[in-house]
């Protein structure tokens, strides 16, 4: 048991960043982000007896990682809308800091993410991540194909958004 | 803007995460413990909470039924007819917990939610419970009541629990997900206390359809 625990815990601090991505992109307050991230460890170390090695250790990893994020995600979504109507999206302090170009692309990407519907969100996650067309599709359960069409029209919109802000 | 770059954008904000949350046993060990109220467990603690009442209410009206020792009909055909709804309630509610538990979030992330969004949407799967509502006009008749009000039994009783049987049946067959989008199911749903995560499911359950879709 303790073997399996520490073989569980040096594969996942090698995956960890994308723990704290997801949960970024999924919840706007820091304290849902620390739960988010606590409630996908457990979730991860819950489903881990039964992983057979049958798909990909990160595939798997992603399932459970954006299966929970999602759950999650629509339990808070009132409770956060309450916190936003009291918390300024963005700090003001760190609009005058963050004046470079480098920090304003970063912010538009992630308000642009932030802005998608869950499944969207997950597919745009995973596409950044340069998940292949085949895998996206086999973490979210939907054909190559259609992976490959709303990638296309989330990059237009995406394209869109730059250029508008650019001009 | 090229792929390469949006992707490079992503990567840039690494730095910007926090990463203070080191993982080892001592701090999985503690998760264990901690998460046995876990968020994502709500749906089946909801559901636990109904079985207990269920139970308890199930025990009540069983000991009204032996205490009344069969003296009244009417009233031992009603009480236990309620009994044996509510018991097939909580069974429904049981399976719904042991669906609740055995809920993979390994699998695809549009299977996995479909089979949530469901669950969610499940109070619809209790909805015969409505026809348990004629025997709450039933069970206080008896031989008494029925020689000493003579026709006005037959004119007001009666046609009080006919009337109640047939809106019972009626609303059963109505009050389904195909009827969503009819005004006064909505609005029936929506005087129950788990409206809001119906409403929900149900919205979610056609986003991912549409998903799929593509």
């Amino acid at each position: 048991m303790q073997n399996n625990k520490e073989e569980f815990l040096s594969r996942l601090q090698e995956q960890q960043l994308i723990i704290y991505k997801i949960c970024n992109s999924y919840c706007k307050n820091e304290y849902d982000r620390a739960d988010l991230a606590q409630e996908i460890t457990y979730q991860l170390w819950r489903s881990y007896s039964h992983f057979k090695g049958d798909v990909k250790f990160s595939t798997w990893m992603y399932r459970v990682a954006l299966n929970v994020a999602i759950t999650f995600y629509r339990k808070t979504k009132t409770s956060e809308a309450v916190i936003q109507l009291t918390e300024p999206a963005t700090d003001p302090e760190d609009k005058k800091e963050d004046g470079s170009e480098l920090e304003k692309n970063i912010n538009t990407l992630q308000q642009f993410i932030n802005e998608l519907k869950e499944l969207d969100k997950a597919l745009m996650i995973l596409y950044l991540e340069e998940k292949s067309y085949a895998e996206i599709a086999e973490i979210l359960g939907i054909t190559e194909t259609n992976v490959a069409t709303r990638i296309s029209r989330a990059k237009d919109k995406l394209k869109q958004k730059f250029s508008t802000l650019n001009n | 803007m090229e792929d390469t770059l949006l992707k490079d954008l992503w990567k840039a904000q690494d730095k910007k995460l926090d990463q203070a949350m080191k993982l080892n046993v001592y701090l999985l060990e503690s998760l264990q413990k901690q998460k046995a109220e876990s968020k994502l467990n709500s749906l089946a603690r909801f559901k636990g909470r109904a079985v207990f009442l269920g139970i308890l209410w199930v025990l009540f009206l069983a000991v009204l039924v032996y205490g009344n020792q069969l003296k009244n009909m009417y009233f031992t055909v009603s009480v236990s007819l309620i009994i044996v709804f509510t018991i097939l309630a909580i069974i429904v509610y049981i399976k719904h917990i042991a669906l609740i538990k055995e809920l993979d979030y390994s699998k695809p992330i549009t299977d996995t939610q479909k089979k949530l969004s469901r669950l969610q949407a499940s109070t619809f799967n209790t909805r015969f419970l409505l026809l348990q509502t004629p025997f709450y006009t039933t069970w206080f008749w008896s031989t008494e009541m029925i020689n000493g009000m003579g026709m006005k039994f037959w004119l007001i009783s009666v046609p009080i629990t006919l009337a109640f049987t047939v809106l019972a049946v009626w609303v059963y067959k109505n009050l389904t997900l195909e009827n969503m989008h009819k005004k006064w199911v909505r609005k029936l749903v929506n005087s129950t206390p788990e409206h809001t995560s119906v409403f929900k499911a149900i919205d979610f359950l056609n986003e991912i359809e549409e998903f799929k879709k593509g």
